[in-house]
């Protein structure tokens, strides 16, 4: 026995070693270094923002719609504040709600996903739950909430993490259902282990992968929803800018100041292709 | 030049009214020196000969609202397309000019005004106008149902004696100096059928245009009256109006060519036609509302008269023209046009950009220290509410913006539930004074948004409202304290007038506007 135990281990060993590191050698592909490159740079603008300029975002002067200069190297908008300044706090903005608002979408959608394979009728509700989400597009959702809430970064934040909860909750039920049936789970079960070790300790690391994937795609839709629900009047609330609020901003000038729209689409584009990428790469290393 | 037949039809009746009372023979000729102003201003383009026929294409941002036609005008009007009023004013005043009443008497004691009424007009089912149906459309705008923003006026009507099919005196309960505002504003619709229109299926009246096809939230087709009182009047076929909810596409429909008249933007909207030579902006002097700062006067501190003049001095109006407005408006304090009987320079520079002096004032009241107050506003337009909170800012003045929906914005105006500060558009400021503060929510004396009080405002007011000659001096100084009131009060801060212009194509002729902003189609025409 002893001796087919340490046989055994150098076998077990190497695949354990590979798996360790799935995320980081998808990461080392060049789809995921130029996704880390792209979000690095958008975050570390957003993070460095209040280094990179001298004006604060709400400041207004009473040069409105200047074109690109030394002072303002996007220009101004239509009540003199400086576009820079705002895309850069833009960008923070963006990052506060959706890296806020995907993991408690995560945290709800996986919560609800375990209740869900606890018992067959809260499975029921729960999907059914999932369906009614699911079948309400993410702005008329968003104009729901906004109705209830009242428009603000609170209120994008409980949107974002609405919509992205049914995805989590659904893909961690599917992957729990299908690992409980596997050989390794039937062989913990023959081994003693209860049903909350059975999950916690077996099929839980083991259904993680397609997660992290998610998070990356569930970040990059973060964006896109954030974006819209400014650019309709029902995100952020003004004065502080976010990258939607700003695009909003520039509909009416885009024949007169296009350089208005250009830089917060610059990088809402960046943050969305990148975050992409990263799931892209992601999704290639966690399957190899 | 040749004199149009709408203006030899308005000389005609200058000898009509000549021949009454002296009371209505001085309004009836200042209505002709209008006519004539009128004829001076008319373009270059007119002297060439208007064109008959053709289709005028109006896209507008904003549906009818059919529920809503007795209440108040929507962004492009049908008031004076598809119905016709008693009387009009003249461009750049408050002068009557005969409409379906050809001539009017008020009685000494200013409680009765007697109409004559045209005798050759029919509705355009066929039924012929008379003084029934002037007692009809008063008692429609009466019915609180329709919920008319001159109802107040309405009401101050008590009887009606018919002379004769078109002959009427109105009895008044006191003598009432905007009763040709009411007049301006109250439309002649067959009552046979006005159940059917405000549900937008049979829309009957006496104008230039015949309602023919509504599509909700799309379009509208009007055609035109063969049978129009005014001769050889509409020129035009036909207008159809249809539904742009969006400025940008609003002005790419004009840019385009699928729209001759673009309805509802902004100053700052129409910045791209600009320079562009192949349209007009149409500006009419009547303005089209205000942009102003409401004040909850029940919140503390804003019960302190030298708080609320504190924002007053902070906001930098002329900032909000030149960048929010786009320079399409006036910076003032007061809420007057130019056009106003009572506008003076003085009112509206009365409280000039000074930080220093609202730091001042705001110390003197005891809050020196700064205020932190929240500020709503209507989500579809956040650049005056970002200006304002930037300004009370700067002399300590902390504001939290609250978005509000449209719907929500109404609701919470109308039950006086708006927060400490809010800011918002009102009109009703271009008619006669006393309509402003009698008609218009924010300003009513009986109960307003701001929750302000004060028996002296109110009996200012009824001074205001009560004169039996609205151009004699004692009006005049009635509504001059009024203006006084409301500046010395500032439960309302009026930030600017907004300047009514509107971009059409440059073959478009002599479109107008009557004081409500409703389109006048009757002598418009299309150039070759």
């Amino acid at each position: 026995m002893t001796a087919a135990v340490v046989t055994k281990a150098p076998v077990v060993a190497a695949p354990a070693k590979r798996a360790r590191n799935p995320y980081v050698q998808g990461l080392l592909t060049p789809r995921g270094i130029t996704g880390l490159i792209v979000v690095g740079l958008v975050v570390l603008l957003g993070l460095a923002a209040p280094l990179l300029t001298s004006y604060a975002p709400t400041f207004q002067t009473s040069n409105a719609l200047l074109q690109p200069s030394g002072e303002h190297p996007l220009g101004t908008d239509e009540i003199g504040r400086d576009l820079w300044s705002r895309v850069l706090f833009g960008i923070r903005t963006d990052l506060i709600v959706v890296v806020s608002a995907v993991p408690l979408g995560a945290l709800a959608g996986c919560l609800l996903a375990l209740v869900s394979v606890a018992s067959r009728w809260a499975d029921v509700l729960v999907q059914r739950l999932f369906d009614v989400v699911l079948a309400f597009p993410g702005l008329i959702l968003g104009l729901t909430v906004t109705a209830v809430l009242g428009a603000g970064t609170s209120t994008v934040i409980v949107v974002i993490a609405v919509v992205e909860a049914p995805a989590f909750g659904r893909m961690l039920r599917g992957a729990i259902l299908s690992h409980r049936e596997r050989e390794y789970a039937l062989a913990a079960r023959v081994g003693g282990a209860g049903p909350a070790r059975l999950l916690v300790r077996h099929i839980l690391p083991n259904a993680a992968d397609p997660l992290v994937v998610q998070i990356a795609v569930s970040l990059s839709i973060a964006v896109i929803v954030e974006g819209a629900m400014s650019f309709i009047g029902i995100g952020v609330r003004p004065p502080e800018p976010s990258l939607g609020s700003i695009v909003s901003g520039s509909v009416m000038h885009l024949q007169d100041h296009p350089i208005y729209a250009i830089g917060p689409l610059v990088a809402i584009s960046a943050f969305v292709l990148g975050l992409n990428l990263l799931a892209e790469a992601l999704n290639k290393g966690v399957r190899r | 030049m040749s004199v149009s037949p709408a203006f030899a039809d308005t000389l005609t009746r200058r000898r009509l009214v000549q021949g009454i009372g002296a009371g209505a023979a001085l309004l009836g000729l200042a209505g002709c020196r209008s006519a004539v102003d009128q004829d001076k201003a008319a373009p270059a383009g007119a002297q060439a000969g208007p064109r008959r026929g053709g289709t005028l294409k109006v896209a507008t941002l904003a549906d009818l609202t059919p529920a809503l036609l007795f209440t108040q005008g929507p962004i492009f009007s049908i008031h004076r397309l598809v119905f016709n009023t008693l009387t009009r004013y003249a461009p750049g005043g408050l002068d009557p000019q005969p409409e379906l009443a050809t001539a009017w008497q008020i009685a000494p004691d200013g409680k009765a005004i007697t109409l004559t009424l045209r005798e050759d007009v029919t509705f355009h089912n066929g039924r012929p106008f008379t003084a029934e149906d002037v007692v009809f459309a008063v008692r429609n705008l009466q019915n609180p149902q329709r919920s008319a923003q001159l109802r107040a006026t309405a009401l101050a009507v008590t009887g009606f004696d018919i002379d004769s099919p078109h002959r009427i005196t109105l009895r008044l309960a006191h003598p009432v100096t905007n009763i040709f505002d009411l007049f301006e504003f109250m439309v002649i619709s067959a009552k046979e059928s006005v159940e059917d229109a405000v549900l937008g299926r049979n829309v009957v009246g006496t104008g230039p245009f015949v309602w023919k096809t509504w599509t909700p939230g799309t379009s509208l087709v009007l055609e035109r009256n063969p049978r129009y009182w005014v001769p050889e009047r509409p020129y035009l076929d036909a207008v159809e109006i249809r539904v742009v909810p969006q400025p940008d596409a609003l002005i790419a429909s004009l840019r385009s060519g699928q729209s001759h008249l673009a309805a509802g933007l902004g100053g700052r909207d129409i910045a791209p036609l600009r320079e562009d030579k192949a349209f007009n902006l149409r500006e009419y002097d009547q303005g089209s509302g205000n942009i102003y700062l409401g004040v909850n006067t029940s919140v503390a501190p804003l019960d302190d008269k030298r708080v609320r003049q504190a924002l007053s001095f902070a906001v930098n109006r002329d900032r909000i023209v030149k960048q929010a407005l786009g320079g399409y408006g006036l910076a003032s304090a007061a809420p007057w046009p130019k056009t106003s009987p009572v506008y003076t320079d003085a009112d509206a520079n009365r409280y000039p950009y000074d930080p220093t002096r609202a730091k001042a004032l705001l110390a003197e009241a005891g809050h020196g220290g700064g205020l932190d107050l929240p500020l709503a506003f209507l989500s579809t337009a956040p650049a005056v509410a970002q200006m304002v909170q930037f300004d009370l800012a700067q002399v300590g003045v902390k504001t939290t913006l609250e978005p509000l929906d449209p719907a929500k914005f109404q609701a919470q105006l109308i039950a006086q539930t708006m927060p400490a500060l809010w800011t918002g558009t009102h009109g009703f400021a271009s008619n006669q004074p006393a309509t402003l503060a009698v008609s218009a929510y924010p300003f009513n004396e009986a109960k307003n948004t701001s929750k302000f009080t004060d028996p002296q405002y109110t009996e200012i007011v009824q001074r205001a409202w009560n004169q039996t000659d609205a151009r004699s001096a004692a009006a005049k100084a009635a509504y001059a304290e009024l203006s006084q009131a409301l500046l010395d009060r500032q439960f309302i801060i009026d930030l600017a007038v907004l300047t009514n212009v509107q971009p059409a194509t440059a073959n478009l002729r002599d479109v107008r506007q009557n004081r409500y902003n409703a389109t006048v189609l009757d002598d418009a025409y299309l150039a070759g």
